[in-house]
């Protein structure tokens, strides 16, 4: 499978959080003005700020991603919990059923951005992400769009009791990430692997992104500017899935490809 | 674009409100039974609408190999339990690395999270809340080794697990895969289809005149792929083709001329290399509200051309409800049903066709046919649109 190209990528991290303890590094909820968002959950709002990053780190505008030629793939573990606890505990009465539901997340972004290509939402951890990566690859082989964008969102600070009780589950701190990567036809080599062989987490990031690890990896892979091959991995309940992704061309900030 | 290698579907498993299996599935729905009741398993008292299509008996997870106890796991063992019966899967008739399981849900396990939260439930559960803890639950119980994936495209995951598992099989990362969709009836999804006020007190009556909206089931749907090449034995169909497109135009409401469906439909026939003119009949979205039905009609005339007003078209919520992240798995294997047996299950309720749902909607009793190619297609929350191209075996 042809290596897909990265045309830019978008990434919003928490900070550390001030007090000392069990973290979650959170975002705060982006601004947005307009009643659409009015009752738009914050995964939804930190989307729509990551594709935001994500075309301005491509010196691109929204015009450029419009269009059933954008495929749309959205990743996440756990980001709808936020949503469906709000809806649970205030019994149904405040927040629009709508929003319970990952499909949502995507669709704002579909919404605001007027992407109507093919789309597809995994729910999982870093193993998918890298999954929807050799999926991009796949749709840009096969001639079914012109770009993917991989959206993946994981917040968890309306959860975080719950994360606390359950130390074992992840690892810590949890750091909050929103970010969008556009990939493009690109030349070079794709390898995916995966196993499940129950083992634990074994070696990887210091922190705990769920699902947007890969992508922040990828980030800091750019950032140092460096080229050719790059291998991410990720860890999700028993799997364990390797990516091996050779590009012919590497990409800078702020590039225009 | 070579047309992508066929995937065979051997076999199929289902746990739904009209049968516990796939052969009293099919026999209710050829029958007309409703499987609509009171629901009984938790409290609805205080919601305006408390009907659904709950399955009534639902046993203990047999061979309990650690999954854990809830509702939407029961759901996908009893279904698998039923596909076990008509392929030997357990134990795995190969190296359990090489099957995958992918699932289809709108709900995940939900319900373990409100019950948790609720203090029912010890909130060690918590991770089975999670919407990716079925399937886990359901690999954990067939042994498999293999990839495991949920997607969650809202009422349309069904057909898009269908075409991940396929897939999975195209790249060579499984032999065999297990595949389909589930979702649980629970006081979540009935208070917030309550809130969204797109239930009925009436019947499901789709493309009916007097329709007055959905009314939610719950089902597990599975089935057996394999790619055609390999495959040793019977089968009951192929999957051709899948579609696929965002409307991009609201969260909850359907994009008001159909153009999403539209383009999912033409991307699943193409993906299939299949023409319009080629479909023999369309199982329908057809939940019943009065947006949907007007809607994917007009799409359906648009994707299917001159073609559309001959082919038989069916929706089969009207006995089931709307099953969710089951309900396009299930839809798929009524149509390969059809195709086998030669008969294609009528729309239950529909009694005073809508003169915007001018198509062939198959109204009253069973109809006499063996369709080849079929098609099928999927709506849902945030303009998620799927299409899947079937041909029966």
């Amino acid at each position: 499978m042809g290596a897909p190209h990265v045309r830019a990528l978008g990434i919003l991290s928490g900070r550390p959080a001030p007090a000392p303890g069990p973290a979650v590094w959170a975002l705060p909820r982006p601004e947005r003005t307009g009643d659409r968002f009015r009752r738009a959950t914050r995964e939804c709002l930190l989307a729509l700020a990551a594709v935001d990053a994500m075309l301005e780190d491509g010196r691109a505008t929204r015009e450029a991603i419009a269009g059933d030629g954008t495929a749309l793939l959205y990743v996440t573990a756990a980001a709808y919990g936020a949503s469906n606890r709000e809806f649970i505990e205030r019994r149904g009465g405040v927040m629009h059923f709508a929003y319970t539901a990952p499909a949502v997340v995507p669709a704002e972004v579909a919404i605001e951005f007027g992407v109507t290509g093919a789309y597809g939402i995994l729910i999982g951890g870093a193993p998918s992400t890298l999954r929807a990566i050799r999926q991009a690859g796949q749709l840009l082989d096969e001639g079914r769009c012109d770009r993917v964008l991989l959206l993946v969102v994981e917040i968890f600070e309306e959860c975080a009791d719950l994360y606390t009780r359950h130390r074992r589950f992840t690892k810590w701190p949890l750091v909050e990430t929103a970010a969008c990567l556009w990939l493009e036809r690109g030349v070079g080599d794709l390898r995916f692997e995966s196993r499940r062989d129950g083992s634990g987490a074994g070696p990887g990031r210091a922190d705990e992104r769920l699902a947007a690890g890969p992508l922040a990896d990828l980030r800091e892979w750019l950032d140092r500017g460096a080229a050719g091959a790059l291998e991410l991995s990720g860890h999700w309940r028993d799997e364990h899935a390797r990516l091996q992704w050779s590009m012919a061309r590497s990409h800078a900030r702020g590039s225009v490809a | 674009m070579a047309a992508p290698e066929r995937i065979a579907i051997a076999a199929a498993g289902a746990v739904t409100p009209i049968g516990p299996d796939l052969e009293t599935f099919w026999s209710g729905l050829v029958t007309g039974v409703s499987g609509i009741s009171q629901i009984e398993r938790f409290d609805v008292s205080d919601l305006k609408v408390q009907r659904g299509g709950e399955v009534k008996k639902l046993g203990r997870i047999k061979d309990w190999c650690g999954v854990p106890d809830c509702r939407a796991t029961r759901l996908l063992v009893a279904a698998a339990d039923d596909l076990c019966a008509q392929a030997a899967l357990r134990p795995l008739p190969l190296d359990p690395a090489r099957v995958g399981v992918v699932v289809g849900t709108a709900l995940g396990g939900v319900e373990e999270g409100e019950r948790a939260l609720a203090g029912d439930r010890p909130s060690r559960r918590f991770p089975d809340a999670l919407y990716d803890g079925p399937g886990h639950d359901l690999a954990r119980w067939l042994g498999a080794r293999g990839p495991v994936i949920t997607v969650s495209t809202a009422c349309a995951s069904g057909s898009t697990a269908l075409a991940v598992g396929a897939d999975l099989l195209r790249r060579d990362e499984a032999d065999l895969v297990v595949a389909g969709g589930y979702d649980a009836l629970c006081r979540f999804v009935l208070r917030g289809f309550n809130a969204l006020r797109s239930l009925t007190r009436d019947e499901v009556r789709p493309f009916d005149r007097r329709r007055t909206g959905l009314l939610l089931g719950e089902a597990g749907a599975l089935a057996l792929l394999v790619r055609e090449r390999d495959l040793r034995g019977p089968r009951l169909g192929t999957l051709l083709g899948y579609g696929s497109a965002s409307d991009g135009f609201h969260i909850a409401a359907p994009q008001s001329e159909g153009r999403g469906l539209e383009r999912a439909v033409r991307a699943a026939l193409a993906d299939a290399g299949i023409a319009p003119g080629d479909v023999d009949f369309v199982s329908a979205h057809g939940t019943a509200t009065l947006l949907n039905d007007r809607i994917e009609t007009s799409a359906l005339k648009r994707a299917l051309g001159a073609r559309a007003h001959d082919i038989p078209i069916n929706s089969i919520k009207g006995g089931l409800g709307h099953t969710m992240g089951a309900a396009a798995a299930l839809e798929a294997f009524m149509c390969l049903l059809a195709a086998q047996r030669g008969l294609i299950p009528p729309t239950l309720h529909l009694e005073e066709p809508d003169p915007e749902c001018d198509l062939d909607y198959v109204p009253g009793r069973a109809r006499p046919g063996r369709p080849r190619i079929m098609l099928s297609t999927s709506m849902g929350f945030g303009g998620c649109n799927g299409a899947i191209v079937l041909e029966g075996a």
